[in-house]
C-alpha cells in the first residue's frame, strides 16, 4: 500500500488524464477531535484556525497545493461523527460530499480512537467516493502502546491508510503521493453487507427511486430512506404517489424492527470488528490520559472549576491590558508622528488646506487611532487560540451547562459566548454545531452583546481619560454588563419566542495538550490580519466619508457644526441628551460604529484632532459619568455590519432586524438609566 | 427508572461514584441516537472520571464524553465486579 513512487503523470487512467487538465477537488472529512484541521494546514499550508473543541471548521475552508505538476483543490468539510443531518454541519459536509462528488476524500481518523472514526470512514466508502486515510495523532497510538497494522487494514478495505502526525508534518508528503494513487484506482464498493434480505429490499428500493429527481446517487438514497433520514422522507412524500417505496420500507421495518439501530449496529459491528483484527494493545501505558484525568477533577469540578474559568479569563485580559499598553503607545506615537511630518511636508510644498486634512485628519489620525490598538487584538486571539488548542474551551461548555441550561442556554453556548469576546462573526458562526434551531438562534442573539475586541480599545481610550486608576475595574464591569444582558436576553427571548427546553448536553472532550505555539501564532495572525484588513478597507472608507462630510459644504469651517457631518450629528444628538452625550460628534462616532465599533474612536481622532490630542479633548467634552454612560452604549447599542450579516446569514433577515432594534433599545435605556441615576446622586 | 436500582444493583450513570460500569439500559430515543453517534451502546465498559453532582464524564476506550446530569440519569449502569468494593 503506498509504495513505490509513480509518476502520476504518466497513469493511464481516464480520471488521471482529465484531472491534467483541470483541478484534483480534494474533501478533507473526519470526526471532531482527529486533527483534521491540522491535516488541511499541513497539506495547503494555509493559515486556518484549529482547535480542539468540536466543531470549529464551521466556515468553509479551502486551500490547494501542487503535487508532480498537478494543482489539488482541498476542501476542509465541518467535522461531524455521521450524515445524518441532524446538525448543519453534518448537512454540509454530506451534501458537499454527495452533490460535488470530490475525486478523492481524505478521511481523517485519530488513531487513538479508532472505532468510533471507523464509522465515518465506512459511510464516506458507502458514498462510492475514492479514499485516502489519514491515521492520524499516530504517535500518540503508539505511546499509549497501541499497535495498528494499518497494511491490514487497507487490504481489507481496499483503500490507503497513511499514518500521519500532521502537528509535525510527519507523513504529509506520503499522504499526497497516495492521493494522487488514489485517482487511478477504481471505485470502492460498499464495506459492509447488510444481508441478502435487507440488501434485496434496498435494490428494490433503488429500482424504485430512480425515476425520480434523486438529490444523491441511488444507493444512498436507498440507504437514507431505509434509515428514516428526515430530510429523505420530505423527499419521498414529494415523489412516491404510487406509495411504493413506503411500502417497501415498511416491509423492512418488519425485517429489522428498527432500521436505525440495525443499519448503525452492522456498521459499528464491522468497524469493532476491523479494530479486533487489525490493532493490538501491546502494553498499556496511560501516561497522558491520567494526566487529563487529573487536570479534569479540578478543571471540570463542579465550583472549582467555574473560580478556574473565572481566573483564566481575568487573567487573558489582565495579560492582554498589561503587555500590550507599551506597544499601544509606541504605535500611537508612530502615526501621531507620521501626522505631524506628513503635515509639515505637505505645507512646505505648499499643498492645499484640504489635502493636507486628508491625510492627517482623515488618514493618519482616523485609521491611526484604530490600527495602533493593533498589538491587544492579536494578544487575545493568541491566548484564545491557547485556549482551544489545549482542549479547555470544550470543558468550559461542560462545566458552565448547569449554569447556561437554568438559563435557558446549551452548554456550547458559553464556548460561543467566549469567543464573542474575541469576534462576534465566528462566535455565531460557531453556533452550528448546536442541534436544535431554538438554541442556535437564541445564542446567535445574546452574541452581540458579548464585549468584542473592537469594542475594548473605545474602553481603553476612556478608561486612560477619566477612569486611569480603576481602568480595570472598569473594563471588567462592562463585560460584566455585557454577560448580563446577553442572558437576560436569552430568558426574555426564550420565554417569548421559544418555549420548548434547551437541548440536553453530550458532547466528546479531547485530551487536554500543550498548545502548539506555530498554530496559536497562526491563528492570531489571521485574525489580526482581518482586523487590519477591515481598519484598511471599510474603517478607512468610513473614516474617509467622514472627513468629506466634516468638509462639506464647500466654505464650512472643517468639523464644524455647520458641516454636513454637524448637521447629521446635531439631528441625532437630541435623542442622545438623555444618556449624557447629547452633543453631535458623539452621535457621528456612534453612528460610524456600525461599520466597526473600532470606527467610534477613528471619527472621535478625526473629529478632535488626532490620537494625542484626542486624550485632553474628552476630557473637556465628557464627565466621567457620561464617559461611562457612553461605554455602555458602545458596548450595547448595535451590532456591527459584519456581525448583522452574520446573524442574517445564519438565521435569517427576521433575526437580524429584532438583534437591531433590541440591542439599539438595550443600549439606550442602559445608558440613560446609568445616567440620570448617577446624575442625581 | 428509579424503582428499578437498588436490589438489582442498578443505577444511574448520575449517581455512581467514580469507577468502571457497564451500561445496562438506555433510554431510547435522544439519548440512544446522540451516544450511538459517539459510539456508545448497551453492553459497553464505560470509566466514570468525573461523577455527578453537576454534568458527568466518562471514558469510553480513548474516548472521554462529557453529558448533562439530566441525560446521565437516563443510562442505567452496573459496577464491574472489580471495584464493587467502593460501592
Amino acid at each position: 500500500m503506498g509504495t513505490g513512487v509513480q509518476d502520476s503523470g504518466q497513469a493511464g487512467g481516464g480520471k488521471q488524464g482529465e484531472s491534467l487538465m483541470e483541478v484534483v477537488k480534494v474533501a478533507l472529512a473526519g470526526s471532531p477531535n482527529t486533527g483534521k484541521s491540522t491535516v488541511f494546514n499541513a497539506l495547503t499550508g494555509s493559515h486556518q484556525r484549529i482547535g480542539n473543541w468540536p466543531g470549529v471548521t464551521v466556515e468553509k475552508m479551502e486551500g490547494s497545493y501542487e503535487w508532480e505538476g498537478v494543482t489539488y483543490q482541498v476542501v476542509d468539510l465541518p467535522g461531524t461523527y455521521d450524515f445524518c443531518a441532524h446538525t448543519l454541519d453534518e448537512k454540509i459536509a454530506r451534501d458537499y460530499l454527495l452533490k460535488e462528488k470530490p475525486d478523492v476524500v481524505v478521511v481523517v481518523l485519530n488513531s487513538c480512537n479508532l472505532e468510533t472514526n471507523l464509522y465515518l470512514l465506512i459511510l464516506v466508502l458507502e458514498m462510492g467516493l475514492r479514499v485516502v486515510v489519514a491515521l492520524n495523532m499516530f504517535d500518540k497510538a503508539c505511546e499509549q502502546g497501541l499497535k495498528i497494522d494499518y497494511k491490514r487494514l487497507g487490504s481489507i478495505l481496499k483503500v490507503i491508510f497513511v499514518p500521519t502526525v500532521a502537528t509535525r508534518l510527519i507523513g504529509i508528503e506520503e499522504l499526497k503521493k497516495s492521493i494522487s494513487l488514489a485517482l487511478n484506482q477504481p471505485l470502492p464498493l460498499p464495506p459492509v453487507n447488510y444481508g441478502e434480505k435487507v440488501e434485496g429490499l434496498l435494490r428494490e428500493v433503488e429500482e424504485s427511486v430512480k425515476h425520480f429527481p434523486l438529490p444523491y446517487p441511488t444507493r444512498q438514497v436507498a440507504l437514507r430512506l431505509a434509515e428514516n433520514d428526515e430530510e429523505m422522507k420530505e423527499w419521498l412524500k414529494q415523489h412516491d404517489s404510487s406509495g411504493r417505496v413506503k411500502m417497501l420500507l415498511e416491509s423492512l421495518k418488519e425485517i429489522v424492527q428498527d432500521p436505525e439501530k440495525f443499519f448503525w449496529e452492522k456498521r459499528y459491528g464491522f468497524s469493532h470488528g476491523l479494530v479486533m483484527e487489525c490493532t493490538s494493545l501491546e502494553s498499556n501505558r496511560q501516561a497522558r490520559v491520567d494526566f487529563t484525568n487529573r487536570l479534569d477533577r479540578i478543571l471540570t469540578h463542579p465550583w472549582a472549576g467555574l473560580v478556574v474559568f473565572m481566573f483564566l479569563l481575568a487573567l487573558v485580559f489582565e495579560i492582554v491590558f498589561q503587555w500590550s499598553s507599551p506597544f499601544q503607545v509606541f504605535l500611537a506615537g508612530v502615526f501621531n508622528l507620521m501626522a505631524h511630518s506628513v503635515r509639515f511636508l505637505l505645507k512646505s510644498v505648499g499643498a492645499p488646506d484640504w489635502l493636507i486634512s486628508f491625510f492627517t485628519d482623515g488618514f493618519f489620525n482616523g485609521v491611526g487611532s484604530v490600527v495602533s490598538f493593533l498589538p491587544n487584538i492579536f494578544l487575545l486571539f493568541l491566548f484564545f487560540a491557547a485556549l482551544e488548542d489545549s482542549g479547555y474551551m470544550a470543558r468550559v461548555a461542560f462545566i458552565t451547562d448547569p449554569v447556561m441550561h437554568r438559563l435557558g442556554l446549551h452548554g456550547r453556548s458559553a464556548i460561543s459566548m467566549v469567543l464573542g469576546f474575541g469576534c462576534n462573526v465566528p462566535a455565531i458562526l460557531s453556533t452550528r454545531t448546536l442541534e436544535s434551531t431554538r438554541d442556535r438562534y437564541l445564542t446567535i442573539l445574546i452574541n452581540p452583546f458579548m464585549s468584542c475586541s473592537a469594542r475594548l480599545p473605545v474602553y481603553l481610550l476612556f478608561c486612560g481619560v477619566f477612569f486611569p486608576r480603576y481602568q480595570g475595574a472598569i473594563v471588567v464591569s462592562l463585560y460584566l454588563i455585557g454577560v448580563i444582558m446577553a442572558v437576560l436576553t436569552a430568558r426574555i427571548f426564550a420565554w417569548l419566542c421559544f418555549k420548548e427546553e434547551s437541548t440536553p448536553l453530550i458532547m466528546e472532550l479531547p485530551p487536554y495538550n500543550v498548545p502548539v505555539l506555530r498554530n496559536m501564532l497562526n491563528s492570531a495572525w489571521y485574525r489580526t490580519f482581518l482586523f487590519l484588513r477591515k481598519a484598511g478597507t471599510v474603517i478607512l472608507i468610513s473614516m474617509l466619508v467622514v472627513w468629506l462630510l466634516g468638509w462639506l459644504p464647500p466654505g464650512s469651517e472643517y468639523a464644524s457644526r455647520h458641516s454636513f457631518l454637524g448637521r447629521f450629528g446635531a439631528f441625532l444628538a437630541p435623542v442622545l441628551k438623555p444618556a449624557g452625550f447629547g452633543f453631535w460628534e458623539a452621535a457621528v462616532a456612534l453612528t460610524c460604529g456600525l461599520v466597526a465599533k473600532e470606527a467610534v474612536i477613528g471619527v472621535l481622532g478625526t473629529l478632535y484632532g488626532g490620537a494625542a490630542s484626542l486624550n485632553q479633548v474628552l476630557g473637556t467634552v465628557f464627565t466621567p459619568v457620561s464617559a461611562y454612560s457612553f461605554l455602555l452604549m458602545t458596548l450595547l447599542y448595535l451590532p456591527c455590519l459584519a456581525t448583522i450579516a452574520a446573524i442574517k446569514q445564519e438565521a435569517g433577515a427576521k433575526w437580524a432586524a429584532v438583534s437591531i432594534i433590541w440591542s439599539l433599545l438595550v443600549g439606550w435605556s442602559a445608558a440613560t438609566i446609568f445616567y440620570q441615576l448617577a446624575s442625581l446622586m | 427508572m428509579q424503582e428499578k436500582k437498588s436490589n438489582q444493583q442498578l443505577l444511574s450513570l448520575a449517581e455512581v461514584p467514580a469507577g468502571r460500569y457497564y451500561i445496562v439500559a438506555l433510554e431510547p430515543g435522544f439519548i440512544c441516537g446522540r451516544l450511538r453517534r459517539l459510539g456508545v451502546k448497551v453492553g459497553d465498559t464505560v470509566q466514570v472520571i468525573k461523577p455527578g453532582p453537576g454534568p458527568i464524564i466518562f471514558l469510553k476506550g480513548n474516548m472521554r464524553i462529557g453529558i448533562g446530569w439530566g441525560l446521565a440519569c437516563r443510562i442505567l449502569v452496573k459496577p464491574v465486579e472489580e471495584n464493587r468494593e467502593n460501592l
